[in-house]
């Protein structure tokens, strides 16, 4: 069973009785056990190939020595068939043969020895690669555990308060809730903003002389004089007053 | 040198001094945990923690006891998990209860920009997640 297969089982099995505790307690119960058994496995490995590579360097030094004396050999024979004597040749090439043989064997011993050491350094990899792995499970487990306590303390700071557990949903309502107020806010800003306007371009208006006070005294003394025309004025002025909303729905 | 969590929190603090965007505090026990409150995102919650060779960061989205439709909302939460970027979508247990959380996990060594962005990106997430799932919580 995998790892994860035995925390997830674990994770299961508990859930629906009580305590995080307990999973979390069992769970590292459960790592510290896979990181003991892969580091006794790792470290067996290592024993062996420590081993073998020893096993290698020795059967390549004895091969090298051998090497050694089937050149010498060599240059026996070659010198003895120089002289044409041929039966010191046929000696000699007597004692090269079993060498060669056994060179050769060594040779095939040696290379299955290699692809030893190459198998088992890919399985210590692997181990090492496993070992890394349990280890930020581990820390995983650790974090998980100590953030779910601090979840549970921020949970119980806030029943005082009469609010659920904090979640998103709430979040989500505030940020609503502020945007509405931002927007609220604007919306206030802004009209304020078109009231400073307006009483700008009044008081520029004023100051031009094109706009005249409606209830002064003078313009009423007026206004009784000449109707018409005041009201024509009136009009004008309007418009002057307000250019941007009077073509839709004046004209 | 790897960050621990009192560490963290001491460089978190002193980051957001001064500024009105985010609260911090460490909720001080044996196993010591940061609770930042990020006010930009209506006071999402998150808790930061290290351990080892992890950071480990984590929110609250909802309590399953919220959750209507509970199949549902577990296979519409399996199809936003591939298109969250930086954080993932989880079940777990707190003090008896189900609740779902937004998690996200960084190396103990990394810098704080990239802490900052995690945890930008988790409560982005996090409420992006609460809207689009909105029509399964009571």
């Amino acid at each position: 069973m995998s790892i994860l297969s035995k925390l997830f089982t674990l994770l299961r099995g508990v859930a629906t009785e009580s305590g995080q505790k307990v999973v979390d307690a069992n769970a590292l119960t459960i790592l510290d056990q896979e990181i003991r058994d892969t580091s006794t496995e790792l470290n067996r490995a290592r024993e062996e190939l420590t081993k073998l590579m020893a096993q290698g360097k020795l059967a390549q030094q004895k091969m090298d020595a051998r090497a050694g004396k089937i050149a010498e050999y060599g240059r026996y024979i070659e010198g003895a068939l120089a002289k044409g004597d041929e039966a010191l040749a046929r000696e000699v090439a007597g004692r090269l043969a079993p060498l060669e043989a056994e060179q050769q064997t060594d040779q095939a011993n040696l290379a299955q020895l290699e692809r030893s050491i190459g198998t088992l350094k890919a399985t210590i990899g692997k181990a090492e690669t496993q070992l890394k792995g349990l280890r930020s499970q581990v820390d995983t487990v650790r974090a998980t555990a100590s953030v779910q306590r601090a979840q549970v303390a921020i949970a119980a700071r806030s029943v005082g308060t009469g609010s659920k557990m904090g979640s998103a949903l709430e979040s989500l309502e505030r940020i609503k809730q502020r945007q509405a107020e931002t927007a609220a806010r604007l919306e206030a800003s802004e009209e304020l903003q078109s009231q400073t306007g307006d009483a700008d371009l009044e008081r520029k208006l004023a100051d031009a002389g094109l706009l005249q006070d409606g209830s002064s005294a003078d313009t009423i003394l007026a206004r009784y004089k000449k109707p018409a025309q005041l009201d024509h004025q009136t009009v004008e002025v309007r418009q002057i007053e307000m250019p941007d909303r009077v073509p839709s729905n004046r004209s | 040198m790897p960050h621990d969590t009192r560490g963290l929190h001491a460089l978190l603090a002193s980051h957001h001094a001064g500024g009105d965007d985010v609260s911090i505090e460490l909720i001080d026990s044996s196993d010591p945990v940061i609770n930042l409150t990020m006010h930009a995102y209506g006071d999402t919650q998150v808790q930061v923690a290290a351990s080892g060779g992890q950071i480990f960061i984590s929110t609250i989205l909802v309590p399953a006891e919220q959750v209507r439709d509970r199949d549902g909302f577990n296979d519409a939460c399996m199809r936003i998990n591939p298109i969250n970027p930086l954080s993932n979508l989880g079940l777990t247990s707190i003090d008896g209860r189900d609740v779902y959380i937004v998690f996200g996990e960084l190396s103990a060594n990394a810098s704080l920009d990239e802490v900052e962005e995690e945890l930008q990106a988790l409560a982005m997430n996090t409420i992006d997640a609460a809207q689009a799932l909105k029509p399964y919580f009571d």
